[in-house]
């Protein structure tokens, strides 16, 4: 008998490490490179310096849109849980029929451009978006209200919105696993449905629940189309920042200390989540 | 009654899309009557047409070579032994979990190293970026569940290695392909937010639908985010009919 070594070769890790080297690594090192570049006037020059990092240190409005952006990431996150959280309890324990049709329900937003469903809330929230014709139509109010477009809480909505899917994949696939003679047996020995739920289906679940909040708080965390149409200058985000940097602003290496500093919280959040989401573990 | 709740929070802001659509006055307040007359608009503006051909482009050609890039990616992390398959396969998934701002900066700033003038070339490296993971994972799980038994018995009866993964392999794992470049087509017809990094004059079609809001929302926004809605439910009947994937392996 002739041994298959065949489909196990290193050959067949060439393209992928091509694809792997020239558009994930270099492009990140590079980028790391130019955060340390010197600008003068309009040109990147070829001289090392820090003082990227320091003008990015000192300016404290800097800081305060990334802890802004960060406070908003977290109340995305939260928000999507909240709303996911019993929606995938619901969906993957309740019900016994049209199982299938409303997890597809939930999954069809993911698909449907992004940019769509931003255009949605625009509509909705505007200043002569549909909240305001109700309203005015009803006549609680005469004028347009401005208050719902063009603040953070206008951004939150639609980013909770787009993140919501994206929360409910993991937890519905770690709720579904869990067996039924375990809460059986939580009943039998007296547990009620919350203290079984705390108890048992909490921690089970949590693997799940960590990776939707991770999912969601990234997708959060970077954004910039979004807070640019719905947040106004209250609403701004530190990927407008990022994004300025390479419009009008036009100071790459700034940008590029940004983006790294975005890059290092990203990885610090997924590492993390990779660490709990292990050891936690789920019931196989 | 939670859920249901839910369930219009989803669903609502789809519908006011493509009623509004239909809206015959130019702003949304005090909509009365119906219309097909943005529908028709769409079909003369040539920007429209043009950057809707660009992204189709741009979507079939990425999907392509990810498909290759993402096929050899999965058997390499699933058949393959090898030291650091975790991180390999963390790093592997940056494109899809990392905010896609970090990806756009940085390879924009590769492109600036490397000279290249922003055009489609830049935009569909781009996303062969994001669209590689998506098959190679879709693949990956594939193949993982299908276990090795199948190529040993085929190689035992004789068959070489092209022959083995032509009639055995390949067959198998074809779905998961498929649904696959689906999932990845449908994320890259609609991608803005590295694209926009990366586009010249050269635009898609969401860059470009972008550029219209600028002028404020108006029906014709509507009626383009109506159809490409329209399309993306489609794609994903037509991937939940013929595949079978109801996407649970995607990251993003």
């Amino acid at each position: 008998m002739k041994k298959p070594r065949v489909t196990g070769s290193y050959i067949l890790g060439v393209p992928i490490f091509i694809w792997l080297l020239a558009l994930v690594i270099t492009p990140v090192i590079l980028m790391f490179i130019m955060s340390f570049k010197l600008k003068e006037g309009y040109e990147v020059t070829k001289t090392f310096t820090l003082a990227n990092y320091l003008l990015f240190a000192k300016n404290p409005i800097y800081w305060k849109v990334l802890l802004k952006t960060f406070r908003m990431s977290l109340t995305v996150s939260c928000c999507a849980i909240l709303l996911s959280y019993p929606l995938a309890y619901f969906v993957s324990r309740k019900l016994k029929r049209f199982k299938e049709l409303l997890f597809m329900l939930i999954i069809i937003p993911l698909w449907v451009s992004y940019l769509v469903r931003m255009i949605a809330w625009r509509t909705i929230l505007g200043n002569r978006g549909l909240i305001n014709s109700l309203l005015m139509a009803v006549g609680l109010i005469n004028e347009p209200l401005k208050f719902f477009l063009y603040n953070q809480i206008a951004v939150i909505i639609t980013l909770t919105y787009i993140a919501v899917p994206f929360v409910f994949i993991p937890l519905y696939t770690v709720l579904e696993k869990i067996p039924k003679n375990l809460i059986d047996a939580a009943n039998d020995l007296g547990a009620n449905e919350f203290r079984t739920f705390l108890h048992v289906i909490l921690p089970i679940s949590s693997p799940g629940l960590l990776t939707g909040f991770m999912l969601s708080f990234l997708i959060a965390l970077g954004d910039y189309i979004i807070p640019q149409q719905l947040g106004g200058s209250r609403g701004m985000m530190f990927g407008n920042i990022i994004w300025s940097q390479f419009g009008f602003a036009s100071n790459w290496p700034l940008g590029s200390v940004m983006g790294f500093a975005l890059f290092f919280i990203a990885s610090i959040i997924l590492t993390l989540s990779q660490k709990f989401g292990y050891r936690q573990g789920t019931i196989e | 009654m939670y859920t249901i709740l839910i369930y219009i929070f989803l669903y609502l802001p789809l519908f006011v899309v493509i009623i509004f659509s239909f809206s015959p006055s130019k702003t949304i307040y005090g909509m009365s009557g119906f219309t097909l007359n943005w529908y028709s608009k769409l079909f003369s503006d040539r920007g429209l047409l043009l950057s809707l051909l660009h992204s189709l482009e741009v979507s079939i050609i990425s999907v392509c070579v990810a498909i290759i890039f993402g096929t050899f990616g999965a058997f390499f992390l699933v058949r393959v032994k090898f030291p650091g398959k975790g991180l390999f396969s963390t790093v592997c998934r940056l494109p899809l979990v990392l905010p896609g701002i970090i990806i756009g900066l940085a390879l924009l700033i590769l492109f600036i190293n490397l000279n290249v003038r922003l055009s489609m070339l830049t935009i569909l490296v781009g996303h062969v970026a994001f669209t590689t993971p998506v098959i190679m994972f879709q693949v990956a799980s594939r193949l993982q569940r299908m276990g090795r038994s199948y190529e040993y018995a085929a190689l035992d009866l004789g068959a070489n290695i092209v022959k083995t993964f032509w009639y055995v392999i390949l067959p198998m794992i074809k779905t998961a392909i498929i649904g696959g470049a689906l999932l990845a087509f449908t994320i890259s017809f609609d991608e803005i937010i590295i694209t926009y990094f990366l586009t010249g004059t050269w635009t898609t079609l969401p860059v470009f639908i972008y550029g219209m809001l600028r002028f404020g929302l108006s029906p014709q926004v509507y009626a383009i985010s109506s159809v490409v809605l329209m399309f993306s439910i489609f794609i994903i009947f037509f991937m939940a009919r013929f595949t079978g994937t109801r996407g649970e392996e995607m990251g993003r």
